[in-house]
């Protein structure tokens, strides 16, 4: 039973992000007055990259890129999508918190290995934009925990259900995260980690075929997650999957038309942004919760 | 009998090595390593029998006491046991190295001493051992030329401590007439609350210069970066715990929990908790702007050490386990970090975080240590910092600090930065062409690194091992016993389930690998095939290491400094002028000098009659 | 899609996925890239063929050569050439690389671009237009239906004529061998 859960969680947060990376495809076209590639066109590139002949710079550089769509996935495995929990006894929000530095880390040892400064450069503005976004993250992942006083994943979902969303109890830890969420999400402004034009895409500088492809799907698992936390902890989760999906989509439709309108920040510019309002409004709502 | 005689082999075994240093070198590292394995054998035959109390030696009609109960066989074992390995790794280390009897002698002696210290039953007993191990780890900081400064920093304020520890140990005579441990234990009500908190104030600033708390931490950078490599293994492990030790035994033993949580109506441990809290931030994100290896790696010791008193001070049942499990876990992933530093020192002859790079096709072993090492520091699932982290912020967040909980998961973060960065800059990037024929490290290095790198995911994996022996611990010291099993804890607050987490990355990772194994199969090439923009990359100093996170340096470089040593040295150079402008009285003319006499015969005068003048 | 397609991409995904995600590595050889910008953007909107730019070699499968090959050039397209991964193509785009163009006797640039890397296909014109490119990439997908894309084996079959002609321009190349070379034939 629970191996079923965790093979169908995989599938459905993998066929889910693929939905949403294509649809933003779409409607960036769109805003464009473009046409724009077919909604399955992720698809097209995953499959492509699969049948295409890499290059590997050794042993790290196997295994890291695993280790990152591994831990993208078991992340993954912690959040309620709707009913589905598969590891629901295990630790928790602070075991996800620790999780969601998996995939990232396991990019930066592989990545690394190909000895290519554009890679050096591009890691460093990841973990320089981690430790921005943390400070306001973490604030408000301890005042959910605060709040509801728990750290269990489900049990903050089913306190929402019982009263009403995290939304309205903490309103500004709310906002905060919705703040942060492009940046966790790496979309436009802040895509200064894998920036084609200043360094060749960063990280991926020298993965091709299977390499890119995983990393590529690790970033679906990560885009998932992150909009999932956000419905998870502020928006009262889903009795079913279906629901947990609906009330995704309009928080990545904010999150996309705010990526469509804007040019990249410089990684300073992200960094002061991160530290300045979101952490100013994400204390405000740890104390409006300690008051309370 | 047994803990005497652990005493007696320690002490002894330590002046025969030198003996022997001075018939053959040879003979001299084979009885080295048999004694240290032979404490360790011995300390874990007291496995079964902790509780036990004895009189060993009488002074003046003064009986001084053993001990043994869990927290002492706890210490013990991992004292004995770091100091095993640090013998192997320095067989090769120390190699043609001058004065190697007096560092075999003197890293016994560090390690008889500490044993001394966590067997002591008396707090006289207590304070001989503390100093004898004190002062070898003077000469040790100070065993190369370039430590001496280090080592008079380091003995300074040791000296302080141990003479605040003695008026502490004289304020309990004084009112109780006993040093007994047990003794006192037993009597501590009678004691008023201001004495309590006076003998809490001045035990906590001799274990908190040992500890490296946050105001009296200027020691520690250098002695740690300026000692030999399995020095610093040791010191950084054990021997700075020891001051966690120390605070365990004031806090929960003689003081009491109940006690300890009442003085000033909590205020106390509200402080304790603070300037811990207060060390994690300062010390981690201070080790971000290093560029030597080892200095990166000292100041991680201080902002961990913050960890270990924020959750003793705490005081909450998972609090102050988590606070114990992080000293152990500490010591393990330290001593693994010292020593692939070390073993990447032996063969390249530097630790500059910037000339290095890409040492990891040429040392394998020392690289997997570095990264199981690193894990453990940052705390990632499944190794075994991760655990004891993981007790700590639940304790704090579900008893309602979330501030305190907010400081040490926001250390992790800039532990994070700082240990990619040395992770990088040493191991991973371009390989410069001088370093492009070292060979691995000798196996005596490899060998605890091994050993060190299997503990971390071992104790990750199944923390109920360490965790049980900590349970029977916290027992000892007045807690309610905590469900422990093999897989992880239990509590009324949340469960944490290793072994599940284990088998889920295991059971995925492996599915992601027979995915990559349907895709083409990898061409392997050489770093220098990467994409330079169409060109062949440089063949040297094609790496980005200095300035690592420059734009994030930019912003912390005002905030993040040593603001106590600044403040030190403000002090020293105040002393300076003042002393200046006070020798300007001696002008060398005898006239003056009289002038002055008269003057100060004409103010006594004065003085005489009253300031009545007129 | 309809079920035709369906089939045939499940029967062969990677015919199919090599057909319809060109990733076009971006790499301006002369004037000719100023057609790229308008073709990639609202204008002509080449992403409704899957064809995108990319920043690096190792994730491109296509390769464009726009406009004339100076000798400095070549250098850089060989390279990156070699370095992406297979299976690959290769477009030259404009006159200049099929046969000199407008700079048939300057004495530094190339006149032959197939000399020195193995071509799938050429856009004739000074300048195409940018639909010249669509008509190129749907040209490109029957040829890879049918198999006849295969000039990145013909790379490896006669690297040697390849490689001799590269060092004849350039003199001696600064890395090794892509291929093993038999010296001796």
């Amino acid at each position: 039973m629970v191996i079923l859960l965790i093979v169908g969680s995989i599938v459905i947060g993998f066929m889910v992000g693929v939905l949403f990376l294509g649809f933003s495809r779409k409607i960036k076209a769109r805003i464009h007055w473009r046409y724009g590639p077919p909604l399955y066109q992720p698809i097209i590139d995953i499959v492509k990259l699969f049948h295409q002949e890499s290059v590997s710079h050794g042993f790290l550089f196997d295994f890291g890129i695993l280790l990152s769509l591994g831990g993208a996935i078991v992340t993954l495995l912690f959040i309620p999508i709707g009913n589905i929990v598969p590891l629901h006894g295990s630790g928790g929000l602070l075991v996800v918190l620790y999780l969601m530095l998996i995939a990232p880390l396991g990019i930066a040892l592989s990545s690394v290995e190909a000895a290519n400064p554009n890679v050096s450069i591009g890691i460093s503005r990841k973990f320089i934009l981690a430790l921005g976004y943390e400070i306001p993250f973490l604030l408000v992942a301890l005042s959910v925990m605060t709040n509801y006083g728990t750290t269990s994943f489900v049990e903050i979902v089913e306190l929402q259900r019982a009263s009403h969303w995290g939304i309205i109890s903490m309103p500004l830890s709310g906002i905060a995260l919705l703040l942060i969420l492009p940046v966790m999400m790496g979309m436009k402004p802040f895509d200064q980690v894998g920036a084609p034009q200043e360094i060749s895409s960063g990280p991926e500088v020298e993965y091709g075929g299977i390499y890119l492809a995983l990393s590529k799907i690790q970033h679906i698992y990560l885009i998932f997650i992150d909009i999932a936390l956000f419905v998870a902890l502020f928006m009262g989760g889903g009795s079913e999957p279906l629901t947990f999906f609906m009330k995704m989509l309009p928080i990545f439709l904010i999150v996309l038309l705010i990526s469509t309108v804007y040019p990249r920040f410089r990684i300073e510019q992200a960094f002061n942004y991160c530290i300045k309002w979101p952490t100013i409004i994400a204390f405000l709502g740890l104390l409006l919760v300690i008051w309370r | 009998m047994l803990l005497e005689c652990t005493l007696l082999i320690g002490f002894g075994g330590a002046f025969l090595v030198y003996l022997l240093g001075k018939i053959s070198a040879r003979v001299r590292d084979f009885f080295a390593i048999l004694l240290s394995v032979v404490l360790v054998v011995l300390v874990s035959l007291m496995y079964r029998t902790p509780g036990i109390e004895l009189t060993y030696f009488s002074f003046l009609d003064y009986p001084l006491r053993l001990k043994m109960d869990w927290i002492s066989w706890f210490f013990g074992i991992a004292v004995v046991s770091i100091n095993l390995f640090a013998m192997i790794f320095s067989l090769s280390d120390m190699n043609h190295k001058k004065r190697v009897d007096l560092f075999y002698l003197l890293m016994l002696l560090v390690n008889a001493g500490m044993l001394g210290v966590v067997f002591s039953g008396d707090l006289i007993s207590f304070y001989i051992y503390w100093e004898i191990m004190s002062w070898s780890t003077f000469l040790l900081i100070s065993f190369k030329k370039e430590g001496w400064s280090a080592g008079l920093k380091y003995i300074i304020l040791s000296i302080i401590g141990s003479f605040s520890m003695l008026v502490g140990m004289l304020v309990i005579y004084s009112q109780l007439g006993t040093f007994n441990i047990s003794a006192i234990m037993e009597q501590m009500h009678t004691l008023s609350p201001g004495y309590i908190f006076s003998t809490l104030l001045l035990f906590s600033i001799s274990f908190g210069i040992k500890n490296a708390l946050m105001p009296l931490h200027t020691w520690l950078p250098d002695a740690y970066t300026e000692s030999e490599s399995p020095f610093s293994a040791v010191i950084s492990g054990m021997l700075t715990r020891m001051g966690i030790y120390g605070f365990l035994l004031i806090l929960f033993v003689i003081i009491g929990l109940g006690r300890y949580l009442e003085v000033g109506s909590g205020g106390y441990s509200f402080i304790l908790s603070w300037l811990g809290a207060i060390t994690i931030i300062m010390g981690t994100f201070i080790a971000l702007l290093q560029n030597d290896a080892k200095k990166l790696l000292a100041w991680h010791g201080i902002g961990q050490g913050g960890y270990m008193i924020l959750g003793i001070a705490y005081g909450s049942s998972l609090a102050v386990a988590g606070g114990i499990f992080h000293t152990l876990n500490h010591a393990i992933y330290i001593v693994l970090l010292y020593f692939s530093v070390g073993a990447v020192e032996y063969r390249t002859h530097t630790r500059d975080l910037n000339s290095l790079g890409g040492i990891i096709k040429k040392m394998p072993i020392a690289f997997m240590g570095a990264l199981l090492g690193i894990s453990g520091l940052i705390g990632v699932p499944l190794t075994n910092g991760f655990v004891s982290k993981w007790l700590l912020y639940k304790s704090l967040i579900l008893n309602h600090s979330p501030f305190l909980a907010f400081a040490a998961l926001i250390g992790t973060w800039g532990t994070i930065l700082s240990v990619y960065k040395f992770l990088h800059n040493m191991f991973l990037g371009q390989l410069p062409e001088k370093y492009s024929n070292i060979k691995r490290a000798p196996f005596s290095m490899q060998f605890p690194i091994i050993v060190f790198s299997f503990t971390i995911i071992l104790f990750g994996v199944l923390p109920g091992i360490p965790l049980n022996i900590i349970g029977k611990m916290m027992e000892n010291m007045g807690f309610a016993s905590m469900q422990v099993n093999i897989w992880g804890i239990v509590t009324e607050m949340g469960t944490l389930n290793t072994v599940n987490i284990f088998f889920a990355i295991i059971l995925v990772v492996f599915g992601i690998y027979i995915l990559y194994r349907i895709g083409f199969r990898s061409k392997r090439v050489t770093q220098e095939d990467t994409y330079a923009a169409g060109h062949p990359a440089p063949r040297d100093k094609y790496a980005y290491t200095s300035e690592f996170y420059a734009p994030l340096f930019r912003e912390m470089k005002p905030i993040f400094r040593e603001w106590v040593s600044i403040f030190f040295e403000k002090i020293v150079k105040f002393g300076g002028t003042l002393s200046d402008t006070i020798r300007k009285i001696y002008v060398g003319d005898l006239g003056t000098y009289v002038l002055y006499i008269v003057l100060f015969l004409a103010f006594l005068l004065i003085l005489r009659m009253g300031w009545n003048l007129w | 899609m309809d079920r035709e397609q369906v089939i045939k991409a499940l029967k062969d995904s990677g015919k199919w996925g090599h057909k319809y995600s060109f990733w076009v590595v971006y790499f301006c050889t002369g004037c000719g890239i100023i057609e790229i910008p308008p073709v990639i953007t609202s204008r002509w909107d080449a992403e409704r063929f899957g064809v995108i730019p990319v920043a690096t070699p190792r994730q491109a499968n296509l390769f464009l050569i726009t406009g004339y090959v100076s000798l400095k050039t070549l250098r850089a397209i060989i390279r990156t050439y070699e370095q992406m991964p297979e299976p690959k193509y290769t477009v030259g785009f404009g006159s200049c690389p099929i046969n000199g163009g407008m700079y048939w006797d300057s004495y530094n640039t190339i006149k032959h671009l197939d000399k020195y890397i193995p071509i799938d296909g050429w856009i004739a014109g000074c300048m195409p237009r940018p639909e010249a490119i669509f008509i190129a990439v749907t040209h490109l997908w029957t040829m890879i239906d049918k198999g006849m894309a295969d000039a990145y084996k013909k790379y490896r079959e006669q690297y040697k004529y390849y490689r001799r002609n590269q060092e004849m321009v350039l003199g001696e190349l600064e890395w090794p061998p892509l291929y093993p070379i038999d010296e001796d034939e």
